[in-house]
């Protein structure tokens, strides 16, 4: 039967037509980087976990008193720990300061680039090599809204 | 009771440690890239040869005798790692709609395989050098390819669901 390869071609071109959106790097598939953020909170839980991890901050709002709970996405426990950010760094009660990029998708969910831990120091707390405004140098172009960002 | 269970998987010792690997985790990951590699590419040469797209002038029994060994390799090492990968995130894999649709592809393909090898290829004798095989190997093979096609794009989105 002469129809199975028009078919077969038809549904695979259908297929991978359906790639490039699913093959997109996860920054742009969540989140916007026009939307930098700064997150000052109280770190209530923590998922050091593969492929990315989960920090879960409680923000005060000083304007009204109220507190809301915010997700912020991190590279997996081996991206962080060679940049120095090792599992004990945090603990639960400790204050971060988080600066990230929104989720597309409105909800307290950021993509955390730069983090403060507590003993001062700064660490990227981003996936490497995923597209995010300033992830790599020659990202000359979006330099300085991160800069911005980290501000 | 599988929510239960997944919750569970994900709380013994080998879970946990995958999960919060630095390491094992990207390397089981491309362990699992490279079988599924193996595996489905093996597959598709059958699959091509039964479509009479490639390999025509070879008698279609020497070509799954050829490559059958590889794809069970292939199966070994794709099952292994994906068991591996799925204990390391039970609980998040079962909830998540992409990983629900690959399960049912692969329980698909695995019975159009075995449905082949059973039933089709049995009279393989009397098609065997000819490049144009009968219409049900033909829809298997097409079957066949749109089903690993449709598991490696389900596969490559469970990171994109929540």
């Amino acid at each position: 039967m002469k129809h199975t390869k028009p078919l077969t071609i038809a549904t695979l071109t259908a297929l991978l037509a359906a790639l490039p959106a699913l093959a997109h790097h996860s920054f742009a598939a969540e989140f916007d980087g026009a939307k930098p953020v700064r997150l000052i909170g109280v770190l209530t839980k923590i998922e050091w976990t593969n492929p990315h991890s989960y920090f879960y901050l409680d923000v005060l709002n000083a304007a009204n008193g109220s507190t809301s709970h915010w997700i912020c996405e991190g590279g997996g426990p081996g991206a962080l720990s060679r940049r120095g950010w090792k599992r004990g760094d945090i603990k639960l009660g400790d204050q971060l300061v988080v600066d990230g990029y929104l989720a597309k998708d409105g909800s307290n969910f950021i993509d955390a680039r730069r983090v403060k831990l507590p003993d001062g120091r700064f660490v990227e707390g981003g996936s490497p090599g995923d597209g995010a405004p300033g992830d790599r140098p020659s990202a000359s172009a979006h330099g300085a809204s991160a800069a911005g960002a980290a501000r | 009771m599988v929510a239960q269970w997944c919750q569970w998987l994900s709380s013994t010792p080998l879970s946990t440690s995958i999960r919060q690997s630095d390491w094992w985790f990207s390397i089981i990951e491309s362990v699992h890239v490279l079988g599924v590699t193996l595996m489905v590419g093996t597959i598709a040469i059958v699959d091509l040869r039964l479509l009479g797209w490639l390999l025509k002038r070879e008698p279609v029994s020497s070509v799954t005798r050829a490559i059958l060994p590889w794809t069970w390799c292939g199966l070994v090492v794709m099952a292994l790692s994906g068991a591996l990968l799925f204990v390391s995130e039970a609980a998040d894999a079962y909830r998540n709609t992409a990983f629900r649709i690959k399960s049912v592809l692969l329980v698909a393909a695995g019975l159009n395989a075995l449905l082949f090898h059973r039933t089709i290829l049995r009279s393989v004798s009397a098609w065997d050098r000819s490049p144009f095989t009968p219409v049900p190997a033909r829809r298997a093979a097409a079957l066949s390819l749109v089903l690993w096609s449709a598991i490696v794009v389900c596969g490559r989105a469970i990171a994109y669901f929540h």
